[in-house]
């Protein structure tokens, strides 16, 4: 490579508040001309110390942040948690329950894709998808806050199963949705996927190579649009999604636009498993067992446990290390877009800078899941 | 002249006013209707703007202040006036003030060159489309100006770019002005509206539909508009060249975009749509039957109103064009308007000439 | 190669055609201040507290994820600006003394007057 004289080089700084960096994330970018000789992306400004909070903190007391981590998919953080307690506690939560687990969870995975849809398309300079994806964001978020009381905080779960149970008004506004999702989602992909525009904006752009994404352990929707099939709904179904029948997307194109098409392909597999859950729901909505009847407030579990789940952005692990009080010893959180954001320099360099933010914007990466 | 300024000479003698006033007080009176004119435009145009992109998104829009928010520009204006006159630590003075009148004040003189109605031709010359070319180039070195002085390097990326694509997009735009002077024979803007005036097939567009689109997209990369908002590119610059800029400096930046928009409209009507020529090749005016001063005045407001219905048609595509696509980049923009544009806009030329040799054999 | 010309031009007339439609369907924007959503009762607004039911155990101070939110010395109150309406008191509370209300505007011009207090 051409080595560049120190003076032809400008600083610039992009954050922690700049409307490309969805948070506060603070890259250094050492440019010359418009091309990016390197990036350095500084993180912690959104740093809450949500780990340590957990070490004096009951159980119970700590279910209510679980949702903070990250807070466009909070189901899947509180998933991650409870399940590593109901391991610790033997529970099996029943069957009911795991299928409105399931069924929050997938619309969860829609909201946090939509949002990361409308971002992606404003970074690149395109205001109406914004729009609409936020209209059908909004119809969910609904449905959600109804039943769970907060539109996004949702603290819903509970040790061996759900708070409160789903009823046939809020089933079939899910139904409703669901039914009238895909001219929606096929409207994105008019106004979208075939834009010569978007086209050169991403395609080719933003390689992330088999080996990269295995480096960087990258998972989810960007390691998928590498090419590696990699699912934790597939590989080791949780829940009940081994009586469900869904696919997992993969592309070879390992670009920004094949992670486009991944998470609108995701959104239709989410909207089949929400009408399949769906159809259980509505023949067992006499159940009654939703939650285990052990008293939250005094859990004492013992031992340690790894709790996976395929969040939005990737898999998102909780690791508890209990050691018999009633508080964790320690909680650790593997979270995804930790890893997405390293690769942003060996992604953007040597691109100009418009592609830095086609490029980040594509990787789905959430500041408050980064810092925690 | 025209119809008006007889009327205006006979009052202004039977006053016994002296020469020289006469003829100073005419420009004067035509310099601040057109400039009032131009400014009420664009804060309608602003208000419009967002009333459209509302429509587009599924929205209602400003709606707050006035009746369905018809005052909300002005709102807008009145807070941008009292604000605190914000000046950073680290801007070549001189240059960072000059920068936001630079981008105003050409605007509005080429504004002056368009032929709004038979009648209204503020400035009447030969050679109007070179004047054209030549004044459109000062708001450019504008936002340089601004780019450089306000010690930002956003600013600074912002300005670059926009002199960057300034100059890759002007030369198309020019080129196809020739193409239009080939066609008519002229450079004076009124004759070049005057041989468009039989009917709807006499209008520019039907020959030179090339030459036509290639001015479209040129003009759009002139006005720094989706998909060509690189200056200002919201998501990697913040807000471009005008970032250190608040206030009434702003506003200026501000409306002297939107002025830019409205005039290339105009532009575009002017010399590729007829003008202020009636689409169906007569006046309504002239149906009625009215004495020839009121036929002339309302002819007047016909055509007016004809140049303005067309100016509207061409904005409200180009905002309905920033309501659907994202912004290319730089460097696709320039390959863009260097490989495409600027080949085919020679080539534009030469099929013009072509066929101007063949309609005048035929 | 006339058709690599022409598909880009057909997927740009394609996008400006799904924007039109979009601009007659119906209208999103709900107009707040007049017009307000319609929230259910599982919604978690303003905590609500009722004198008579309390006992003091202290279980609503033990479960709140927060050190200094709620406070039981002699008398009960709830700092309501640092509450995140999570619901845990409100779900453990052994004798229903708390319970959510659909209030959810609580700007105020004084801190103090969000302090919930026994007496009011």
């Amino acid at each position: 490579m051409e080595v560049i004289s120190q003076d032809r080089i400008l600083d610039i700084n992009i954050g922690p508040q700049h409307p490309s960096t969805h948070g506060v994330l603070r890259m250094v970018v050492s440019l010359c001309g418009e091309t990016i000789i390197n990036i350095n992306p500084i993180i912690g400004y959104l740093h809450r110390g949500l780990e340590k909070m957990a070490e004096n903190r009951t159980y119970l007391q700590y279910l209510p942040i679980v949702d903070r981590i990250d807070y466009l998919s909070g189901f899947f953080c509180s998933y991650a948690y409870l399940n590593g307690i109901e391991k610790l506690l033997n529970i099996t939560p029943s069957e009911k329950a795991k299928y409105i687990r399931t069924i929050t969870m997938e619309m969860n995975r829609i909201t946090s894709h939509l949002l990361w849809l409308g971002c992606f398309l404003m970074d690149l300079g395109a205001s109406s998808p914004f729009f609409y994806a936020f209209i059908e964001r909004e119809k969910i978020i609904d449905i959600l806050e109804d039943l769970t009381g907060s539109r996004m905080m949702y603290n819903y779960y509970t040790l061996g199963g759900v708070k409160r149970d789903i009823d046939i008004d809020i089933l079939n506004r899910i139904k409703e949705f669901s039914d009238h999702f895909e001219t929606a989602l096929k409207e994105y992909e008019d106004l979208i996927e075939g834009n010569p525009i978007f086209l050169s904006r991403t395609k080719n752009i933003g390689l992330i190579n088999k080996e990269t994404a295995n480096q960087y352990s990258i998972t989810g929707a960007n390691l998928r649009a590498s090419g590696i099939k990699k699912d934790l709904r597939k590989d080791s179904p949780y829940l009940i999604y081994n009586n469900i029948d869904f696919e997992v997307p993969v592309l070879n194109n390992e670009d920004s636009f094949s992670r486009f098409v991944i998470r609108i392909k995701e959104m239709r597999e989410s909207k089949k498993i929400i009408l399949q859950c769906y159809n259980w729901l509505i023949n067992h909505i006499k159940d009654e067992e939703i939650k285990s009847n052990i008293n939250f407030m005094h859990i004492k579990p013992e031992g340690k446990v790894i709790s996976e789940v395929e969040s939005p952005r990737g898999l998102l692990q909780c690791i508890i290390h209990a050691d018999g009080t009633k508080k964790p010893y320690r909680i650790k959180w593997r979270t995804p877009s930790f890893y997405s954001v390293q690769l942003i320099n060996n992604l953007a360099k040597n691109y100009k800078l418009p592609d830095l933010m086609s490029i980040f914007g594509s990787l789905d990466v959430i500041m408050p899941e980064v810092d925690r | 002249m025209s119809i008006f300024y007889l009327i205006y000479i006979e009052f202004m003698i039977r006053i016994n006013a002296p020469h020289w006033l006469i003829f100073a007080l005419w420009h004067l009176i035509s310099f601040i209707f057109i400039a009032i004119l131009l400014v009420i435009t664009v804060i309608i145009l602003v208000l419009f703007e967002r009333k459209y992109l509302a429509f587009y998104t599924r929205r209602k829009g400003p709606n707050r202040v006035g009746t369905y928010g018809c005052l909300q520009t002005i709102a807008d204006a009145i807070k941008l006036l009292f604000k605190e006159n914000i000046e950073p630590k680290n801007i070549d003075k001189m240059i960072y003030y000059t920068a936001p009148l630079l981008v105003f004040s050409p605007i509005m003189t080429v504004w002056f060159l368009i032929p709004f109605t038979s009648g209204i031709i503020p400035f009447d010359s030969s050679c109007s489309l070179l004047l054209f070319m030549a004044i459109l180039s000062i708001p450019i070195l504008a936002t340089l100006f601004a780019g450089f002085s306000s010690g930002n390097k956003y600013s600074l990326i912002g300005g670059l770019r926009a002199c960057t694509q300034a100059i890759s997009s002007e030369i198309p735009l020019f080129l196809c002005l020739i193409s239009i002077s080939i066609l008519s024979g002229s450079m004076n803007l009124d004759s070049i509206v005057k041989m468009q005036n039989d009917s709807i097939f006499q209008w520019y567009i039907f020959p030179n539909i090339l030459g036509f689109i290639i001015f479209f997209i040129s003009a759009l990369i002139v006005m720094n508009r989706t998909p060509f908002d690189l200056p200002e590119a919201e998501s990697e610059l913040t807000a471009g060249y005008h970032s250190e800029y608040s206030g009434m400096k702003f506003a200026m930046f501000f409306l002297g975009e939107y002025a830019l928009t409205f005039i290339l409209s105009a532009f575009i009507a002017t010399l590729f749509l007829g003008g202020y020529n009636s689409p169906m090749g007569f006046y309504i005016s002239d149906l009625l039957n009215l004495p020839i001063i009121f036929q002339e005045f309302l002819k007047n407001i016909e055509q007016f109103i004809w140049l303005m219905l067309k100016t509207g048609i061409l904005i409200l595509i180009i905002m309905w064009i920033r309501a659907s696509y994202p912004r290319l980049t730089t460097e696709k923009t320039l390959i863009f308007s260097w490989y495409i544009l600027t080949p085919l806009a020679i080539f534009n030329i030469f099929i013009m000439a072509i066929y101007k040799l063949l309609r005048s054999i035929l | 190669m006339i058709k690599s010309f022409i598909l880009p031009i057909k997927e740009l007339i394609k996008g400006l055609y799904t924007v039109f439609k979009n601009g007659f369907k119906k209208r999103v924007t709900l107009e707040y201040p007049e017009k307000k959503k319609l929230l259910n009762n599982n919604f978690r607004g303003k905590i609500n507290y009722i004198k008579e039911n309390c006992i003091k155990c202290g279980i609503c101070q033990n479960v709140c994820p927060l050190i200094s939110c709620i406070k039981i010395d002699t008398d009960f109150s709830i700092d309501l600006s640092q509450c995140i309406f999570c619901g845990n008191c409100v779900e453990n509370c052994p004798k229903n003394a708390l319970y959510f209300t659909k209030e959810y505007e609580l700007a105020v011009n004084n801190k103090e007057k969000l302090i919930l207090k026994e007496d009011n």
